[in-house]
Order: C-alpha cells, then sequence, then structure tokens
C-alpha cells in the first residue's frame, strides 16, 4: 500500500517540520517513507509545501506525484493550488482560520478546522503545524500518536526539548478535535 | 544536524546531503574544503560543525577554485579529502579535474546539480550529465561517476566513490541532483565496507629516509607523455573491466527498455511497472555507473528488446551514450523534461504506450 500527502501553507507555519515529523512517524512505524520538499525561492510569508509518501512493501518510492490522497493546507492559496490534486475519495483538511470554508468538489472529503485559533488556544499559534499533524492522524487512521510523539523526540532539537509538552498538547488536541464528518 | 552522526544499525530520517556528509565522515574523509552553493550547502554546514568536532581539517574555501585546489594538496599526502559543490560552480573546477586526473589523484568530488547552463537556478536538474562524464578539462582523461537514486544510496555509493578514487588513484565524482540532496528518507550508515588502500608508495608524506618524490601533470617530452597516456588508459581499461555497476528490471521480455538514471529512475521504475500491470511488457535499464558506462550490457540487451526509450531531465545527454552502445541495432528514443522535479509517473506510462504504438 502506498499512500502519499502534501502539507501546505505559509513560510513560517512550520510545514516542512510537520512534514519532517510525520515522515520519522512512519519510519518508527516500520514503513519507507520519502520526504521531498518544494525548494526554490521560498521565504517566510511565501507559500512553501513537502510531499510525503509512505510505502509498505520494500519499495522505493516516486515523488512528484500527480495525486495526493491527503492534503494538509495552511492557508487559502494552499486550499486553490491543491485542491485539484486530491484522488477521488481523498481528504483535504484545510484551515479554516485562514481559508474559507468553499467546497468546489463533491468527490473528495473536506474538513474545515479553525486550526490557528485552536493553536493559539493551545497556548502558541507556532503548534498550527503539530495541531494538523493531530487531525491528520484521526482522519488517515494511518499514523498514530505514539509515533508522532516518538517522532517529536526525534526531530525536536535539543535545545528546544522544552517545547515538547506544548507539541504534545496541541497534537492531542488536533486528535481529539470531534467535528470530524464520518 | 551534526548528532545524526552514527554507525549503529538504528534508521535515521535524513536528507541526501547530509547523508553523502556523514558517510564522507565514516568513510575517513580527513579534510573537506567547500564554497557554499544551493542545493548542496547542508553538505559544507555538517562538515563545518563535524569536522572540527572530530579535530579533522575543514576550510570555507575562498571559491571553488581554492576547494579544489586545496582537495589536491590534501589528497596528494595521502589522505582523504573531499570538495562538494554544484553545477556552476563544478564548472570552475574543470581545470583542476583535469590535472588532479593526470597526477592520478583520489580526489573526491560531491556535485549535487541544478538547473543551468550559466547561474541556472536551484531546481534539480539532470543537466551535468555531460559535465561529470565528458569533462570540461583539457586533455584526455577519465573521472569514475557513481549516480544515487535513493538517499540510501547517496550513503552506499559515498563510501565507493573513497574507495574507487583510492584503488584507481582517480579522482571520484558522486553524481548527485537537487531533488537526491533535499529529500530525506530512512537511512542507516553501518561501518565503511571497504578495504583501506595501501598509498605508501605514492604520496607525499616527507622524503624523511626515502628519496623524494615529484607529483606533476607536466611531461615535456613527446615519446614519455604517449607512454604516459597509454598507461593512463590501460587503467580506465581495467576501471570498465572490473567497476560497470548498473540495475536492470523486466529486461528479458521486454518489447521497450526505459533507460534513466540518479533520481528520476525512481518514477521512471514506477511508469514500468505500471506498465506492467497494465500488460505491457516494458524493462527498464539503470547505469549506477555513468563512467564506466554499461555499454556492453545495452549492446545485449539490444539484441532483445525493440526499442529503448531514455528519460531524462536535461534536454538529452545520456541519450547519446545510449545510442553509442546499441549501435544504431534499435531505434533509441528520447523522453525528457528540460528542468525541475522528475516527470510524472502517468506522462512516462503514456509516452510508452505512444512509442509501442509508433
Amino acid at each position: 500500500m502506498e499512500k502519499n500527502f502534501i502539507i501546505a501553507g505559509f513560510g513560517g507555519q512550520g510545514v516542512l517540520l510537520a512534514g519532517e515529523v510525520l515522515a520519522n512517524a512512519f519510519m518508527m512505524a516500520g514503513k519507507n517513507v520519502t520526504w521531498y520538499p518544494c525548494y526554490g525561492a521560498e521565504m517566510r510569508g511565501g507559500t512553501v509545501n513537502c510531499e510525503i509518501v509512505m510505502n509498505d512493501s520494500e519499495e522505493v518510492s516516486a515523488v512528484n506525484k500527480k495525486e495526493a490522497d491527503f492534503v494538509v493546507a495552511l492557508n487559502q492559496a494552499s486550499v486553490d493550488r491543491f485542491v485539484s490534486k486530491i484522488k477521488k475519495g481523498g481528504w483535504m483538511i484545510a484551515n479554516s482560520s485562514l481559508a474559507k470554508e468553499i467546497r468546489t468538489r463533491a468527490d473528495i472529503n473536506y474538513l474545515f478546522a479553525p486550526i490557528t485559533k485552536l493553536a493559539e488556544n493551545v497556548g502558541n499559534i507556532k503548534m498550527t503545524n503539530i495541531l494538523a499533524l493531530g487531525i491528520l492522524a484521526k482522519v488517515s487512521k494511518l499514523v498514530t500518536l505514539e509515533s508522532l510523539t516518538e517522532a517529536l523526540d526525534a526531530v525536536i532539537p535539543a535545545h528546544r526539548k522544552n517545547l515538547i509538552p506544548l507539541n504534545l498538547k496541541a497534537l492531542k488536541i488536533g486528535y481529539e478535535y470531534d467535528l470530524l464528518p464520518v | 544536524m551534526t548528532e545524526c552522526l552514527t554507525k549503529t544499525g538504528k534508521k535515521v530520517l535524513t536528507k541526501g546531503n547530509y547523508a553523502i556528509a556523514n558517510a564522507a565522515v565514516i568513510a575517513g574523509c580527513q579534510c573537506y574544503f567547500g564554497y557554499p552553493i544551493t542545493p548542496q550547502s547542508e553538505i559544507g554546514e555538517f562538515m563545518s560543525g563535524k569536522m572540527q568536532e572530530l579535530k579533522r581539517g575543514y576550510v570555507s574555501a575562498e571559491s571553488e577554485l581554492g576547494a579544489i585546489n586545496m582537495v589536491i594538496g590534501a589528497v596528494a599526502t595521502g589522505v582523504k579529502a573531499m570538495t562538494s559543490s554544484s553545477s556552476c560552480a563544478i564548472s570552475l573546477m574543470q581545470e583542476a579535474l583535469s590535472y588532479a586526473a593526470t597526477d592520478e589523484l583520489p580526489v573526491v568530488l560531491v556535485s549535487v546539480m541544478r538547473g543551468g547552463p550559466g547561474l541556472g537556478n536551484i531546481y534539480p536538474s539532470q543537466g551535468d550529465y555531460n559535465q561529470a562524464t565528458i569533462g570540461g578539462g583539457n586533455g584526455d582523461y577519465k573521472l569514475i561517476v557513481l549516480a544515487p537514486s535513493t538517499v540510501q544510496e547517496c550513503v552506499d555509493l559515498t563510501y565507493k566513490a573513497f574507495y574507487l578514487a583510492q584503488k584507481y588513484r582517480n579522482p571520484t565524482v558522486l553524481l548527485a541532483d537537487g531533488m537526491l540532496g533535499q529529500m530525506m528518507e530512512p537511512v542507516e550508515f553501518g561501518e565503511y565496507p571497504y578495504p583501506e588502500i595501501d598509498n605508501s608508495d605514492w604520496a607525499l608524506t616527507g622524503a624523511k629516509g626515502r628519496p623524494s618524490r615529484v607529483i606533476r601533470s607536466y611531461g615535456p617530452l613527446a615519446d614519455d607523455r604517449c607512454v604516459f597516456l597509454n598507461k593512463l588508459f590501460e587503467k580506465y581499461k581495467t576501471i570498465e573491466e572490473n567497476e560497470t555497476e548498473w540495475e536492470e528490471f523486466n529486461t528479458d521480455d521486454a518489447d521497450i527498455i526505459l533507460v534513466s538514471f540518479g533520481g528520476p529512475s525512481r518514477n521512471v521504475k514506477s511508469a514500468m511497472k505500471e506498465c506492467r500491470r497494465q500488460g505491457l511488457r516494458v524493462g527498464m535499464f539503470r547505469p549506477v555507473t555513468l563512467y564506466p558506462f554499461p555499454s556492453k550490457r545495452l549492446n545485449e540487451l539490444a539484441g532483445i528488446t525493440k526499442k529503448f526509450l531514455v528519460v531524462e531531465v536535461n534536454m538529452g545527454q545520456m541519450v547519446r551514450d545510449v545510442r553509442l552502445a546499441v549501435n544504431g541495432k534499435v531505434p533509441v528514443e528520447l523522453f525528457n523534461k528540460p528542468v525541475g522535479s522528475p516527470p510524472e509517473v502517468d506522462d512516462i506510462v503514456n509516452e510508452v504506450k505512444r512509442q509501442i504504438k509508433e
């Protein structure tokens, strides 16, 4: 089984880091994974995205895929850009704090959550990315909170370890966000 | 990031650039000289911390010319040393590579390709296939060129680059691209898997107790130069016989064989599998060594298949080597993307179908 994810948003929202945490979580769960960033003239405030391809077998994954199973869009520009790339039956997880709740496709699932606002409620707007991962874990059922917790510990550098409790809180709040359409 | 250095069996998720740098450290690289350029700057960043920590040599060179010539100086003393750079800056190193080849020095150069020509851009590319395999330096010389396609291979082939450079006293290039440099995958480093090569018969280690030695590329006498070049090319022949490496899949019954190297070959492999799923007899061939190029095997395969389709992210460079290898036996077509991430799998599949119909 192969599943691929796109995480996108403003530079500075922690899009690449969220992807790195997700990729680490897959690795820790014994899966093959590839993390591929868009890189170029991106900067803080511009748009940025990364693609994560998870694979159960020993396969080397292709990248730059035409379609994604899951898109996490943290701003309007990312919703607009990637909504057409979602597979039929796939998911758009969008940040309604920064994007309009407009459903342009009938053949995909939408989840709008005020991710930025929820992060502010956790106590730090910088937790937006990790909170989004909590939601993604719940929706996708492809990664556990345990793996994500382990991944956070691996990714967050020594001098930022003090931020782990807040990140875990954000992860949990995302995971327990209860407006999920089933 | 320097804490990722590990020799244990534990997998770590890391970028291709860090994987290359860490592998070089494990391979025993004593000196790193470099000048930053995207998309390979992480190599220098990693080395700036790790080499100092290990009390090895690190110099942030004044230019790429400086860096490659510092490597020449270092390896002449018998230690392992490397530099890394990208495209337009590798252009600046061509003179030194020609010197290193004739001086028979085990220089290791990591080339992480970006868009060209000229300053180009920082997106992934395979536009430096010719630069690496043919080169821009003067005279008759060859560089050994290894092309990884995964982050794990970035590690494995970095080890191999150091080994082959030492074994044959020949400059060796690890030819990656911006995509591999920037992507992250789980890797295991393990131990440096090759034996150490004795260089006591040529390295410049101080002439105490022995006659002095000179390493130079100048050969003023015509006859001497003929002897030298013939000997050099005997060495290249040995390299071609012993070190040619490739991967092939489903070639036995293939109507068409896709040929691709480096990062983009991942998408080509997926496309080949998708074609097979749809009942098309498609095979794949991936050169791992670009010099020596697996020409002999491609020529054999030309007796089995009806057509080759070369997929590259440039305007068509390796396709010439494939055509030379196939030598007109069957058509060799090109499907290219000028620059950027690899072609999408569906696009390759569609092109294969079009080629089969033709």
